[in-house]
């Protein structure tokens, strides 16, 4: 009916009108019908109440102080009364000042726009206005032309850029990740260049597995990649290898890997379903992709699962290029391995080093047992910029022979493959030899006294790295640069035990990082200097 | 022969040309001062700007034909002079009251302006009615 239309429209369209009257406002009265502690404003307190007050929180309520003459409203208590009551005065305020004003034409100078009340009429005009991220004064002619394209989306034509989503026919190029929970959300966009890892949980039932899109291996392959954003040309997706793991977690390679191999029900088992994807996407250097391949798990899950965990991962290579992992472009980033490699046999002859994967800086790491001889090899990279320390505790009895716990020592401390250089900057390149930085070895004997013989056993218990490392580059993007490294090994002579008496001795090893950057020294502009020269024919006809 | 020029009318206009350098410059700074300091938009300030920049034009010819009436005796520029005044009499009216923001300042020195052009206008009546007779 019409008649409610309006009067809701009454309704809605009238806001609060702003109170200007200065002996009307009151700050402090926040609680409503009943009396505020020490609010000489409020209305709701009665003269006992105002007996009880000790001061006037709001002594002053004016407008704004930039009038030249205001009206003032000045609460005091009067405390010599008895009993105290309140005193309200209203008063002409003036500003002394000669810039106060006198007066405006402007209504919004001093007050606050009453904010326009959104109707069904004027909410399309107020969402232009007031929609975007910024508002816009005149919205009318500063609208963007819808003609013709957008310009930004104009550069990305030709090629992908870092982070960019990886395109494909339909959408994007999906990587199930865990969004809030850990359950699997099929949305999550493959950024160029960016290699994820990611594990989810999706929720199964035996009985409908082959129906589920996420487990069957067509899901993963079936929409090829564009290979530039927004073009016709396209990447198909191929089977790089198919792993089977079985029930008990055990994995075996298949050899060919071109059947397709779709989930299926088989003896309260649904096998063929895809426990994890790897993406390899090869790639040339100007953002062009041009191959792409997976490589996935298969597994069986059995009646009683409800939910299966699957992993992906999605990474990156140049064409023509070794994978190696940087650590820092140019300059080390903090928390990247030190990379370290070998040098070769037949130096001086300028070889490249060998540094791979497993040519790394390593310490040793501290097990849960603390047992140098069971720790089993387990060691950690030597991230940049992170001091390490770890250790073990060694076990001596009296039947061990020195020479070779010495020995095994020297491996639990430095590992199989301790390398003999380390990359000066985090992308130095096997090939530039003068990029490398040899580690310097050095032997220290923790009993510095002569007189005991020298051929009595030592056997090494610390091992220490001390990496330093200088500032290079330009002072407002400074580049971290590896310029030494030494390798401590301290020794200590083992006193033979009388048997059946053991000792535990301690071994450790550290890593420490060392800013040996020299301060920046300011450095000026040469002072402009005044050239003058006299003409070489200045004396003439006497020279 | 007696001199009909009107030395008063000339000491004035000498005093308002170096008056008004100041009135101008002053209330310029205030523009400015009370654009950075109270919300000052720009459809409000282009026309004080205007009208400040018009009054500044046409007080230039305002006080030449002023002068140059004065001193030739001849009553034809100095009636122009005095239309010229009127308009600018208007604007400082406007100045006065219609500003977006009236600071005292303004009010002093807006009021000055209005009793040096009322003065004037007396003074040029007095001497155009000393030409023509």
């Amino acid at each position: 009916p019409a008649d409610i239309h309006d009067s809701s429209q009454a309704r809605v369209r009238s806001a609060p009108a702003p109170v200007t009257d200065v002996a009307k406002l009151c700050v402090c009265d926040l609680l409503v019908a009943q009396c505020d502690t020490n609010c000489c404003c409020d209305p709701d307190c009665s003269a006992d109440d105002f007996s009880l007050f000790t001061t006037c929180s709001v002594p002053v309520v004016t407008g704004d102080s930039q009038l030249c003459s205001q009206k003032a409203a000045v609460y005091s208590l009067d405390v010599e009364a008895n009993p105290p009551e309140r005193i309200f005065k209203l008063i002409d305020r003036v500003n002394p000042s000669i810039f106060c004003i006198h007066a405006t034409n402007y209504k919004e100078a001093l007050y606050l726009k009453s904010p326009e009340i959104p109707t069904p009429e004027n909410f399309d005009q107020l969402l232009d206005k007031f929609g975007g991220a910024t508002f816009s004064a005149e919205p009318d002619s500063w609208n963007l032309d819808t003609d013709t394209p957008n310009p930004p989306d104009a550069n990305e034509t030709s090629r992908y850029e870092y982070g960019v989503p990886v395109q494909t026919e339909d959408a994007f190029l999906r990587l199930p990740s865990p969004v809030v929970s850990s359950w699997c959300s099929d949305a999550n966009p493959a950024g160029f260049l960016v290699n994820q890892a990611t594990k989810c949980i999706r929720s199964v039932s035996v009985e409908k597995c082959d129906s589920i899109q996420a487990l069957s291996m067509l899901f993963y392959i079936n929409s090829s990649i564009l290979a530039v954003p927004k073009s016709s040309q396209m990447v198909n997706i191929t089977v790089q290898s198919i792993a089977v793991q079985s029930l008990n977690g055990m994995r075996t390679l298949l050899n060919s890997s071109d059947v397709l191999r779709l989930p299926m029900v088989l003896d309260e088992l649904c096998i063929n379903a895809v426990l994890g994807v790897s993406y390899h996407i090869t790639h040339t250097d100007t953002g062009e992709i041009i191959e792409a391949a997976a490589a996935f798990v298969l597994g069986a899950i059995s009646k009683e699962a409800l939910s299966v965990e699957q992993s992906f991962e999605i990474s990156f290579t140049q064409e023509n290029a070794q994978p190696v992992p940087l650590s820092g472009n140019p300059g080390y980033v903090v928390g990247l391995p030190v990379r370290a490699g070998f040098r070769p046999q037949g130096y001086p002859s300028p070889a490249a080093f060998l540094s791979n994967k497993h040519s790394q800086l390593t310490i040793l790491q501290s097990t849960s047992t603390q047992d140098c001889l069971a720790a089993q090899g387990a060691r950690a990279p030597v991230l940049f910029g992170y001091n390490m320390i770890s250790g073990c505790k060694l076990r001596i009895t009296a039947a061990m022979k020195c020479q070779p716990l010495a020995q095994t020592l020297l491996d639990v401390l430095k590992g199989q493959n301790f390398p003999e250089y380390v990359a000066s900057f985090g992308n130095s390149q096997a090939q530039d030899v003068l990029d490398w930085v040899p580690i310097t070895q050095l032997h220290i004997s923790e009993q510095m006294i002569c007189n005991t013989l020298q051929s009595s056993c030592q056997i090494p218990v610390s091992l220490g790295i001390e990496v330093k490392w200088t500032k290079y580059g330009s002072l407002v993007n400074p580049q971290a640069r590896i310029v030494n490294v030494t390798a401590t090994v301290t020794t200590t002579t083992l006193k033979q035990l009388p048997s059946g008496r053991e000792r535990i001795i301690p071994i450790t090893s550290s890593v420490v990082f060392t800013d040996i950057s020299s301060p920046a020294e300011p450095g000026y502009k040469a002072w402009p200097t005044i050239n003058i020269k006299l003409p070489f024919d200045f004396f003439y006809p006497f020279v | 022969s007696s001199q009909l020029s009107s030395l008063p009318l000339q000491i004035l206009l000498y005093v308002n040309g170096i008056y008004y350098i100041f009135y101008f410059l002053a209330t310029l700074a205030m523009i400015i001062y009370k654009s950075q300091v109270f919300s000052y938009p720009d459809d409000y300030l282009a026309p004080d700007l205007a009208v400040l920049f018009l009054m500044a034009i046409l007080e230039v010819p305002r006080l030449y034909l002023g002068f140059k009436g004065n001193l030739t005796e001849a009553e034809a520029p100095l009636g122009l002079s005095l239309g010229l005044t009127v308009g600018s009499v208007v604007l400082c009216v406007y100045l006065l009251l219609w500003q977006t923001y009236v600071l005292r300042a303004d009010v002093l020195l807006n009021a000055v302006l209005l009793s040096a052009y009322g003065l004037e206008s007396g003074l040029k009546v007095t001497a155009i009615a000393a030409f023509i007779s």
